[in-house]
């Protein structure tokens, strides 16, 4: 269940450059938050405050690996998010999908 | 609620199992699941340049006017609706042909930006350029 408080969170956490900018990162795979904090010129409690922003929203989770906290990225927050903004997406997807099964169904 | 200048564009990709010519009259048969027309209350359709639809559904009208019919290759049609605040906006289907499939590409363009979609167009954005490996689904691609 995507509740709309949920939301409010996913929307908040990209409204930024710098929490867009870390997702772009993590799309790459996990990494260790001064891995993360490298590339920006902000204080690395900014980073923090930034992170907390994308884990509150369940963009990213934190994973410990022996003495290691790896961050990764989470894209189905995103996903809902992407169904919400415009009923256009939502409707064409439907309508392709079973436009696709009516053919597949008739080549069984 | 207040009209935008900006637009939305949106863009499907699906891969159907039948040749070009075959998906190209299954999109326009009202009694093919799958197409727009299939699912209406009540359906006026005219498939061919410059003739006009009327499709109502869930009690909203939808009109438009064909612009482009070059079968098996592609439809285009406007479509105005009380979501595009009665403005045109463009619905713009290609087939290609790929291998034993067809390639089936709808876009939608020229959909005036609503008051939620405004407020969170850079996100959407951002998202759908930069993840689109994470909305896939089968067969699906959205850009």
């Amino acid at each position: 269940m995507f509740c709309m408080d949920q939301l409010t969170d996913v929307l908040t956490a990209i409204s930024h450059p710098t929490r867009r900018a870390i997702i772009g990162q993590l799309a790459n795979g996990p990494a260790r938050f001064l891995d993360i904090a490298k590339p920006h010129d902000t204080a690395l409690n900014s980073v923090t405050k930034h992170l907390k922003m994308l884990e509150r929203a369940g963009l990213i989770e934190r994973q410990r690996q022996g003495r290691e906290v790896l961050i990764s990225f989470r894209g189905e927050p995103l996903r809902e998010v992407a169904g919400w903004v415009h009923e256009y997406e939502r409707f064409w997807n439907e309508r392709l999908d079973l436009f696709e099964q009516h053919f597949a169904n008739k080549k069984k | 609620m207040k009209n935008s200048k900006k637009t939305l564009e949106f863009r499907f990709e699906r891969t159907i199992p039948a040749p070009p010519g075959e998906v190209f009259d299954g999109w326009l048969d009202p009694k093919v699941p799958g197409n727009p027309w299939n699912m209406a209350d009540k359906l006026l359709l005219n498939p061919e340049v410059d003739g006009f639809f009327y499709w109502a559904v869930k009690g909203t009208p939808h009109y438009g006017r064909f612009t482009e019919m070059e079968r098996p290759a592609r439809i285009q049609h406007t479509w105005v609706s009380p979501n595009t605040f009665g403005e045109e906006s463009t619905v713009t289907v290609s087939f290609k042909k790929q291998g034993e499939d067809t390639l089936m590409t709808l876009v939608h363009s020229g959909i005036p930006d609503t008051d939620a979609g405004r407020g969170h167009e850079k996100g959407w954005n951002y998202f759908l350029d930069v993840f689109p490996g994470h909305f896939g689904n089968g067969s699906r691609k959205e850009k």
